[in-house]
């Protein structure tokens, strides 16, 4: 996501990326990144939380129009209810990618 | 907004093995090359917005994202794009996404593109207006980069005939 808003940001659009994982910038430079510790699929909140999901996205949009510079990374003060295991965001199926490199990824775990 | 304390952990919903994984491809230090720079040109209440989301969101009426050849080929992810009308419900959408639970898109679309929440910011004056048309793509790219050339090139051209200044891209 971080490499689409680089290639919109060059064809004149401001951009801000609402994501968890606000670490990819470390590795491609995002423009606006507004960081959001949700679970993955839900960065807006709570199935019907309207209230919620407003407020999560005036946030983002506040730091849309206020940031000033290339590469600011701002932390979102909004808490998910839910425990990770609770949240219940993973697939029903293991992706095909962690299926190929299991192997690796248990590997990583106890390095 | 005023600042906070809280520091995001981007990692806290991941398990630890895939946590320490996907780590290794992010590096530790700043990122110091240049970042492409487009001020806001105006209020946000002049402003035109488009949303963006890499879920895999389509129209059932729509050719849905290839989950098949990812399944064959673990590190391939589908490179195009959809339209998705600012007026889309639920009962129109097909979510195909096989890094995340899609159940809770199909309930409210809100939770990943909220076209209901920026139609309220609209009627109330906080932005200018939406954009007729969001868009999707596939956010799985690994290491992979023709969906800027065939999903974010097109939508980008087809923003600028729609007037948008300023685009919220959600991640899935």
């Amino acid at each position: 996501m971080g490499l689409a808003a680089r290639l919109l940001e060059e064809n004149q659009f401001s951009t801000i990326v609402l994501t968890p994982t606000h670490d990819f910038h470390r590795a491609i430079g995002i423009p606006r990144s507004a960081a959001i510790e949700y679970p993955y699929g839900r960065p807006l909140g709570e199935v019907d939380d309207h209230e919620g999901q407003r407020a999560v996205l005036l946030a983002a949009l506040a730091m849309l129009e206020k940031t000033e510079k290339p590469g600011e990374v701002r932390h979102l003060p909004f808490t998910w209810p839910e425990t990770p295991k609770e949240a219940k965001w993973h697939p029903p199926e293991m992706s095909p990618l962690v299926k190929a490199y299991l192997h690796e990824i248990k590997q990583a775990r106890s390095r | 907004m005023k600042k906070t304390d809280k520091k995001v952990d981007g990692f806290r919903f991941l398990p630890p093995g895939l946590a320490a994984w996907i780590q290794n491809y992010i590096p530790q230090e700043e990122f110091s090359g240049p970042i492409p720079w487009t001020p806001l040109a105006k209020p946000l209440s002049r402003t035109t917005l488009a949303l963006v989301t890499t879920a895999g969101i389509s129209l059932k009426k729509d050719q849905p994202f290839d989950m098949d050849r990812e399944k064959r080929e673990p590190t391939w992810g589908d490179p195009s794009f959809r339209a998705i009308p600012r007026e889309t419900t639920e009962a129109e959408i097909d979510v195909n996404h096989l890094h995340i639970n899609t159940d809770y898109i199909r309930q409210d679309i809100n939770v990943m593109l909220p076209l209901n929440r920026m139609t309220e910011f609209e009627n109330e004056g906080i932005i200018g207006s939406l954009a007729p048309t969001a868009f999707s793509f596939y956010g799985f790219q690994w290491e992979r980069t023709e969906f800027l050339t065939e999903a974010i090139a097109p939508m980008a051209a087809k923003m600028k005939t729609e007037g948008v200044e300023a685009v919220l891209l959600t991640p899935a």
